[in-house]
């Protein structure tokens, strides 16, 4: 009997043992590594004056291959942003794209369509194609970042665009139509004590992924500070947002970038550039950013008549529609401002 | 005490004996009721080991087959549990998609949004919550993955108020709020969500598979093996073909095997019908439902960002994809009717012509690509909770008399074992 018990008593305790059996936890993912921050790219030549010399504009006759095309399709394809705020950004109210940047855009498109036989309407002939930084050399045709090289896809880039030699080396450019800085963005109470990058120690500061801005701001060749800790967000107002919820204490990129982002939040400030003696409150741009209106390599009889456009806008009656543009989008958080020297030579 | 099985030699002078007549060795003793190869066996001591043994093997065997149908009934109770969890679990990511597809497509108004979709948008994220909150009440084992899950759909849900917020004001950062909360539900609730599919699904399928005809068999096999053979040897020793206490324990047995085996062979051919129709269908049409918030959400996305179909539109194509595989042919009509939608507004966005676009993706009117896509979104999630409702009834259905089987059998193992214990206990009264 005892035997019978034992047994009886191992196979109930077997029995609630297994009815007791949990299950595993549900794994949980890790989180995805932070892209790692970019590092200085080795330039095989130098960006000087000269690089800002694009192709003479002639008489401003539409005439040429790309320019045919353009005019036989009776469609411009343009890429801009639509975040970034005063240069290309989407209206809510209106759902229309503008700014800065598209208001080159458009006197390109009245230009060109303007003598047509249909004439020219914005949302007919201009076709805008929403893109990212990292899209603007790969959509005229340029590598991509793994090297590779697609057929171009636009006719224009207009998003804020710095001309350098690299890009020169992958396509074309218009000749300057802005000179923007790189300069720092800061969260409020910050500004007050700021002095340059080195009040930035072991602070965060966020710019978009791959961006240039965050190799500049850590170079001390052009008065960075290397003990900045970098973040990186898919673009300009994703850094806000990151700055909004505490994760960043400041941004850097373009001024005129800086300054949409600031008119979007108050406690938001882009310190103002030092003048005189005056070393805080106040910064020195790390960089010039002379923006160009990209364009597929080879198409030269289209730079030709940007470039043509360009000098309509920024040297006929003294640079009045350059000043128009630049009055009713940038004058307020900028200050003001003067068109910049065209240059030819290519 | 024991006895010996020989009779004590008389003492007496006997005459020779005579030649010994040839003695009859078959295979079955006479019928006589007397113990036959009395020689030095101890009988009563015999009987006593094959007491045990009998009433041991089937005592076991009793325990064994019900802790087996026991066992099963757990299983099957689990496995309701579980397709229960699975289909709530896929119900969270169809919803959070779909309250994805809401706030992007309400925000193709612009800063003034329609208050009727906004409060859809609530609606559903408070569903979200909701069936968060009952997963974790449910699977303790889900609970470490829906914390993390809950930090990312409230944040998500923050953002989408900030982006409304900002949007009123005009301001583009709000569109930069909603891309974030965006891909926030596809790089980070969504591995989240696809851990906890993958571990239901194999927690509802181990448990489905948790009925054991085969044991059952084999484990009455055996002990009616063991019975015959105690049978065969109180034969041998007692010239009784049948000893009746055995007899009956062996027809318990075998009936309480054939009837446990049958029931069990039946509730997993039950199992597997559901797993492969009714749990199917529901899994793959959630996923469809899944996938078509997600591509609803990426039409939208694709107007707020203006122009960029090139990116988006190829995310719409896998997703499109994933619907067309899995949905069920109830819901595929009304998906047909929304694609043919869809290619208008890609076409009209890819000529540029974006108001035209917009209009359309808004457009609430009831042969509109958003009325005919809200038209498959309520198809899929009513074939979800119809096949998942049936699934967990059905394995819910026979638990009861699995429990009453297992209670049965084991009353019946000790029933058994008694008549084992008289059989054999007959057997050394005729000795004694």
């Amino acid at each position: 009997m005892n035997t019978r018990w034992k047994l009886s008593v191992v196979a109930s305790v077997v029995a609630v043992l297994l009815a007791g059996c949990g299950y595993d936890d549900t794994p949980v993912p890790e989180k995805p590594d932070e892209p790692p921050p970019p590092s200085a790219a080795e330039s095989e030549c130098d960006t000087v004056e000269s690089t800002l010399e694009s192709y003479d504009p002639g008489i401003g006759v539409p005439t040429g291959p790309t320019i045919e095309r353009i005019l036989r399709d009776h469609k411009l394809v343009v890429g801009v942003s639509a975040d970034t705020y005063l240069m290309g950004s989407r209206n809510p109210e209106t759902n229309r794209i503008e700014g800065f940047d598209i208001e080159f855009v458009r006197a390109i498109g009245e230009a060109l369509f303007e003598d047509t036989e249909d004439g020219f309407e914005v949302g007919r002939d201009i076709q805008f194609r929403v893109i990212t930084a990292g899209d603007r050399i790969p959509l005229l045709g340029g590598p991509d970042a793994e090297g590779e090289k697609h057929p171009a896809e636009l006719d224009l880039v207009v998003r804020n665009f710095t001309i350098n030699c690299q890009r020169w080396e992958q396509i074309d450019f218009s000749a300057e139509y802005y000179h923007a800085t790189q300069k720092v963005l800061l969260r409020a109470e910050l500004e007050e004590t700021y002095n340059g990058t080195q009040s930035l120690s072991d602070k965060k500061v966020c710019a978009p992924i791959g961006s240039t801005s965050l190799v500049n701001i850590t170079d001390p060749k052009l008065g960075g500070n290397p003990d900045i800790e970098v973040v990186q967000a898919t673009n300009h107002t994703g850094c806000l947002i990151k700055l909004q919820q505490g994760e960043v204490d400041a941004i850097t990129g373009d001024d005129t970038v800086l300054a949409g982002l600031a008119a979007q939040d108050p406690y938001a400030e882009v310190p103002p550039t030092c003048e005189g003696d005056q070393v805080e409150g106040c910064q020195v741009p790390i960089t010039d950013e002379p923006y160009g209106i990209g364009v597929p390599k080879g198409q030269e009889d289209l730079v030709r008549f940007v470039n043509y456009v360009l000098e309509q806008m920024i040297i006929e009656d003294g640079g009045a529609e350059w000043r128009r543009a630049y009055n009713r989008w940038l004058a307020d958080p900028l200050g003001p401002g003067d068109p910049p020297e065209l240059r030819y030579g290519r | 005490m024991t006895q010996s099985a020989a009779a004590p030699p008389a003492v007496q002078q006997a005459p020779p004996p005579p030649a010994p007549a040839p003695q009859r060795r078959g295979f079955w003793p006479a019928p006589t009721g007397k113990p036959v190869g009395a020689g030095v066996e101890d009988t009563p001591s015999l009987l006593n080991r094959l007491q045990i043994i009998g009433m041991t093997v089937v005592l076991l065997f009793g325990l064994a087959s019900a802790l087996i149908q026991f066992l099963s009934y757990q299983s099957d109770g689990r496995a309701a549990d579980d397709t229960e969890q699975l289909v709530r679990v896929q119900e969270i990511q169809s919803s959070l998609l779909r309250a994805d597809a809401l706030a992007t497509n309400a925000f193709l108004e612009g800063g003034d949004e329609d208050p009727e979709k906004r409060g859809e948008y609530d609606d559903t994220i408070a569903v979200v919550f909701e069936q968060i909150a009952e997963a974790a009440e449910a699977q303790s084992a889900d609970r470490d993955a829906l914390k993390a899950l809950v930090v990312v759909v409230n944040r998500y849900a923050n953002y989408v108020a900030e982006a409304r917020v900002y949007n009123r004001q005009g301001f583009p950062v709000g569109a930069e709020y909603l891309s974030v909360a965006s891909d926030s539900v596809r790089t980070e609730a969504q591995p989240i969500l696809g851990n906890l599919v993958t571990a239901n699904t194999d927690r509802a399928e181990d448990s489905m598979a948790g009925q054991h005809p085969f044991w059952l068999l084999l484990l009455g096999l055996v002990v009616l093996g063991v019975l015959v053979w105690l049978n065969l040897l109180l034969a041998q020793r007692f010239r009784r073909y049948l000893n009746v206490g055995v007899a009956i324990a062996a027809a318990i047995v075998v009936v309480t095997t054939l009837v446990a085996a049958i029931a069990a062979w039946r509730a997993d051919s039950t199992n597997d019908g559901l797993l492969d129709d009714e749990l199917q269908v529901a899994i793959d049409e959630s996923a469809a439902r899944t996938a078509g918030n997600d591509a609803k959400a990426y039409e939208s996305l694709r107007l707020i960002k203006r122009g960029s179909g090139g990116t988006y539109e190829p995310k719409w194509e896998d997703a499109a994809e994933i619907v067309e595989k899995k949905a069920d042919s109830s819901s595929l009509d009304e998906w047909e009717d929304y694609v043919d939608g869809h290619r208008q507004i890609a076409t009209l966005d890819d000529d540029d012509q974006w108001f035209r676009a917009r209009n359309i993706a808004i457009d609430e009117a009831a042969t509109s690509p958003t009325a005919n896509f809200d038209r498959f979104d309520g198809a899929t999630q009513a074939v979800v909770t119809e096949n998942g409702t049936t699934t967990t009834d059905e394995l819910r259905s026979g638990r009861t008399l699995a429990l009453i089987g297992s209670l049965l059998t084991l009353i019946l193992g000790f029933v058994a074992a008694v008549a084992v214990a008289r059989g054999i206990g007959a057997r050394r009264k005729e000795y004694a």
